[in-house]
């Protein structure tokens, strides 16, 4: 297995100037975070938990329940696809109510969804009866095994486990319009909430993370994304929130929590209302949860933004240097698009955001259904059209079509062939 | 004196006062205004500057959560009224549902309050909808449109399925089909052989109404 240290020190000398080598997927990436650029615009690996489902053909009732299947799909999956990083995530939103007793529904083909018209949390005197999570309940050892086994078999410095963050977690615990409401319309019931949250929920998961030897644990925060909450509202209940977990995590775990991901993305979907005032806010909010200071974009209908906006904002508030810009690709633009309209797209996004360095690709959550081919195609598209120096006059650069084994095919010889093809056998 | 109580009702729904609308529409029955015009000049009202409101990117999502609450809890008030006014000729029946395996409803919620508002007879027929439910709602019901409704990119795929079991059931050519939810698109409504896709609340209660001929 290659050493994730000495690939990240290749990938920041890389990135400083020192260009020696062929650097790994992880090198390319902390190239592009901490210095200029590396051999090729990196491609991450994205949220890809339903789409990796699909490929792979395996039951959703094994999948979201077996740590070891969905971790060595997704490695199998983000391999295939030649991604230079892994993102291994399950229904996220969905262990910590779940084991506090909220009701789900679970189905063979879809990740389990909560049930949100009998919410756990229907009144404020819920939040008295709902005790401290117990780590042992429902699938909190699933994740906690998930995020063990990232580190052993994907290790690096975003390997770890993941977590619902506050906000998203109100949210699944009594849904969203009552959860806004509490924010809008009563702060101390809001705040009870937070701390309900916090302390309750997340917590306990938290320490038991470590106790497994998680260091690391990421939390998704969809609903923080606007325009679910306005940048205002991150900035006055998510970004304290955060800085509470982190602070408390480093201090009595020796772990990094980081919670708010997602936050402040700017996902907004009607184009007449795209408001570069209002995303610029959004990114600030966005980047007050970010371990990193980064330009984002993440679920976005980024297919139809101007993405001189994002390069702009990167370079406003990158204090003479431009901030490292993870730049997403539509997951609905990627499942609906021919492939000579994702080449397109890489194409502009590379040109606009790609010259001067510091730009990483990615996909803004891969829809169950994308057609295998169009993320093969983003990625080689990327790779042909993002290498450096990048070439004056891209139109000019023709991408040929991937070539790409069928995945069963290519499975055969993969590592995960076993795990995968047994997970199908009724 | 009616106007100004219009105007209440539409200020307190626009501004997601839930509960002093739920008084106003309350004293306006009781002060024997009309329900429909309660209807079309308060609650619809309201509802409708907060929608131009958000267009206008000065209303976000928690605003417009907030003016959903008033605008449900005014047609709770209103709706036994309404039920029982002659209300001029009905736009069609519409059946409605959130796809099996999903129990996401607010955006459902919205179109169902607005299609109501529009003047269709809407049978809502909730959420986790399984695909034999809807195909019986279609042969009990007979209504003009059929609207399915997804929020995650796993379940909305059943759509296609239940579109292809009305085509199988010989029921497809005497109903519109409408999609909509987060993850779906136009191409997506286009690829599941959909009739229209609606983009949000408001859209998709245009498009019916464009459906209609309305």
């Amino acid at each position: 297995m290659a050493n994730p240290n000495l690939e990240m020190l290749h990938g920041m000398l890389y990135g400083k100037g020192l260009r020696f080598g062929q650097p790994s997927g992880l090198a390319r990436v902390i190239a592009a975070m901490t210095g200029d650029h590396a051999d090729v615009v990196p491609f991450q690996g994205p949220q890809i938990h339903d789409h990796a489902m699909t490929v792979a053909k395996v039951p959703a009732r094994k999948y979201y329940w077996d740590a070891d299947l969905l971790v060595d799909v997704h490695l199998a999956v983000c391999r295939w696809y030649t991604f230079d990083s892994v993102t291994v995530i399950a229904d996220a939103y969905n262990l910590e109510v779940e084991a506090l007793g909220a009701k789900m529904i679970y189905s063979d083909y879809a990740m389990p969804t909560v049930d949100v018209s009998d919410p756990l949390i229907k009144s404020p005197s819920d939040l008295e009866k709902i005790g401290p999570l117990d780590p042992s309940k429902g699938r909190i050892p699933y994740g906690i095994h998930a995020g063990q086994l990232c580190i052993q078999k994907a290790p690096g410095p975003f390997a770890g486990g993941f977590f619902c963050s506050p906000w998203s977690l109100i949210c699944q615990a009594m849904g969203y319009p009552k959860a806004v409401r509490a924010l809008k319309r009563d702060r101390a019931f809001a705040q009870a909430l937070f701390d309900w949250a916090e302390n309750q929920a997340i917590w306990p998961y938290m320490a038991a993370l470590r106790k497994a030897g998680v260091k690391n644990a990421n939390g998704a925060d969809a609903w923080a994304a606007f325009p679910e909450l306005t940048p205002e509202l991150v900035i006055e209940w998510v970004v304290p929130s955060a800085q509470r977990l982190r602070e408390r995590g480093k201090k009595e775990l020796g772990m990094t929590i980081s919670a708010g991901t997602a936050a402040g993305d700017y996902c907004e979907e009607d184009v007449t209302k795209f408001n570069k005032e209002v995303m610029f806010k959004c990114w600030d909010a966005a980047a007050m949860t970010f371990p990193l200071k980064i330009a984002f974009s993440g679920m976005g209908r980024t297919q139809e933004w101007d993405m001189r906006w994002l390069q702009e904002y990167a370079i406003k508030k990158g204090e003479g240097k431009k901030l490292p810009i993870m730049a997403s690709m539509n997951g609905r633009f990627m499942r609906d698009s021919t492939p000579e309209q994702i080449v397109a797209k890489v194409q502009e996004y590379i040109d606009i955001m790609g010259r001067d360095g510091r730009l990483l690709l990615w996909i803004g959550n891969v829809p169950a259904d994308t057609p295998p081919i169009n993320v093969h195609t983003a990625v080689k598209a990327t790779r042909v059209l993002g290498k450096y120096p990048i070439a004056k006059d891209l139109t000019k650069i023709i991408v040929e079509p991937p070539q790409f084994k069928p995945f069963d095919e290519w499975l055969k010889d993969q590592p995960e062939a076993d795990i995968i093809f047994k997970a199908r056998e009724k | 004196m009616s106007d100004e109580k219009y105007q209440a009702i539409s200020k307190a729904v626009t501004e997601g006062e839930d509960i002093q609308t739920g008084e106003l529409v309350k004293a306006a029955l009781d002060a024997s205004l009309p329900p429909l015009e309660i209807l079309q000049k308060g609650v619809v009202d309201g509802i409708t500057k907060a929608g131009e409101l958000w267009k206008a990117n000065q209303y976000f999502l928690p605003d417009v959560i907030l003016s959903a609450d008033a605008f449900k809890v005014g047609m709770e008030v209103l709706d036994p009224e309404l039920k029982n006014t002659q209300t001029g000729p009905s736009r069609g029946k519409y059946i409605i549902g959130v796809v099996e395996g999903d129990m996401h409803d607010l955006g459902k919620s919205l179109v169902v309050a607005l299609l109501t508002s529009a003047g269709f007879e809407v049978v809502d027929l909730g959420i986790d909808v399984p695909m034999d439910k809807f195909v019986e709602a279609v042969k009990t019901h007979q209504p003009t449109i059929v609207g399915l409704g997804a929020y995650m990119t796993t379940t909305m795929l059943i759509m296609k399925d239940i579109i292809k079991e009305l085509s199988n059931q010989g029921l497809r050519n005497n109903v519109k089909v409408m999609v909509g939810g987060v993850p779906t698109s136009q191409e997506f409504s286009d690829e599941v052989g959909a009739d229209a896709w609606g983009r949000d609340a408001l859209d998709a209660m245009q498009k019916a109404l464009t459906l209609v001929g309305g």
